[in-house]
């Protein structure tokens, strides 16, 4: 019985904590959702990642050519939490936020397609958290 | 590596071992996280749509799955494929601004979205903003990613990736099959060629999505058939050349210049044609 009771109280604590991590998640979305305008289309998925300390979250993309695209990374209750990086595919830096204050968001005119992956990053000062990723095409 | 090569043996019908898949995710760099293959993007259907009508395509609505279909499917993988499917096709009309099948495919998108249990994204008040702004195309583009998004965030909190995952392979696999309907009737399109050869990667990306769902007997079959149109897309030759970027930063935007150039064969574009339309009847029957 005791053993039962023991089973049934680690489950609770891992929902609980698995919902708590969800919620933060969603409330980091809905505040990154903003840096999306009218003007831009959302590829219809959100991207995220729960990262502690200096752990990275890597996410891979096509982006096509001839078209601009708006990327948003966020972390935490404010804007600067997340430092994300694009590489191409030859592990060249293409393009990093830390350059520009952390920067929330990014806009990226891609000239002919490109596979790319985006390494997301807590900022320092977060010890743990929810990284969201948005990507959004124009009009 | 090629996803193609990196699952040598799935197509057998064994159970051994040998037989099982193997996931291929980046183990060169410890300190970096995947979690459930949800950090693979593929790119939105609705893009492709935009591409077909700036090449002067025509509107053909014999291309799509006809919205009467959604009655027919009966299980949660058909579901979930066919939201994607019809959410590719919804794109389409919308970008081709056909307000009347707009309406019966809306309705097809959310009849799947009730019977999956997400439709929170796809509720009334979204319905009557769709009618609201159905003669303004840029609109409704907005409305429905969103709420495409939101369904995709639904899933993924309640630890449904495998929906999320299918539904994202649906509006793939349909846009595809848009555009080699459009290149096989217009052989002349280079530009909807060139998008087709550019599915290599997403293609890889997909598979990797739906790999930890392998042992469900229709994602196998589904899995099986993606891996196999691989091996044609590992044939098409891509070269890149880095060339710097140049970043205007009061604007906050980066124009990324490298160069990339896609050779594909009339042959290859054929054995992907035929390998897509196989994949979409089968989703769709």
């Amino acid at each position: 019985m005791k053993k039962i009771i023991i089973t049934f109280t680690i489950a609770l604590f891992a929902i609980t904590l698995s919902n708590s991590a969800f919620a933060q998640c969603d409330s980091i979305a809905t505040m990154c959702v903003k840096h999306m305008t009218a003007q831009f289309i959302s590829d219809g998925q959100q991207y995220r990642a729960l990262l502690l300390d200096q752990e990275s979250a890597e996410f891979n993309a096509t982006f096509y050519g001839n078209s601009t695209y708006r990327l948003a990374a966020c972390s935490g209750k404010s804007d600067g939490n997340l430092v994300f990086t694009i590489f191409d595919k030859e592990k060249n830096v293409l393009f990093t936020n830390k350059d520009y204050q952390n920067a929330p968001y990014w806009d990226f005119k891609v000239t002919n397609t490109l596979d790319c992956s985006i390494e997301a990053q807590l900022n320092s000062t977060l010890s743990s958290g929810c990284a969201v990723l948005l990507i959004s095409f124009k009009q | 590596m090629s996803v193609a090569s990196a699952f040598y043996g799935c197509g057998s019908t064994g159970d051994s071992e040998e037989d099982k898949p193997i996931v291929v995710i980046d183990s060169n760099k410890t300190d970096i996280i995947n979690i459930g293959g949800a950090l693979f993007s593929i790119p939105s259907p609705i893009q492709t749509s935009i591409l077909l009508k700036k090449t002067g395509a025509n509107y053909n609505k014999e291309i799509l799955n006809s919205n009467k279909n959604s009655a027919n499917y009966s299980t949660n993988f058909k579901k979930a494929v066919n939201m994607g499917v019809y959410g590719a096709d919804l794109g389409y009309v919308t970008i081709y601004e056909q307000t009347q099948d707009a309406i019966g495919y809306l309705q097809a998108v959310k009849k799947m979205g009730d019977d999956l249990g997400v439709s929170g994204a796809f509720d009334a008040a979204l319905m009557k903003r769709f009618e609201v702004n159905l003669g303004n195309k840029d609109s409704l583009l907005v409305l429905v990613s969103s709420a495409y998004r939101a369904s995709d965030a639904y899933l993924k909190n309640n630890e449904r990736d495998d929906v999320s995952s299918l539904i994202i392979a649906g509006g793939w696999v349909e846009s595809l099959y848009f555009s080699t309907k459009i290149a096989k009737k217009n052989k002349g399109n280079k530009d909807v060629i060139q998008r087709i050869a550019e599915q290599k990667k997403a293609l890889d990306n997909l598979i990797k999505l739906l790999t930890p769902y392998y042992q469900d007997l229709e994602y196998k079959e589904f899995i099986d058939a993606l891996i196999d149109l691989a091996y044609d897309f590992d044939g098409i030759e891509m070269k890149y050349t880095f060339v710097a970027p140049t970043t205007d930063a009061k604007n906050k935007i980066t124009t990324i210049n490298s160069k990339s150039e896609i050779v594909i064969t009339d042959d290859q574009l054929n054995a992907i044609t035929e390998k897509v339309d196989k994949i979409r009847t089968s989703i769709i029957g």
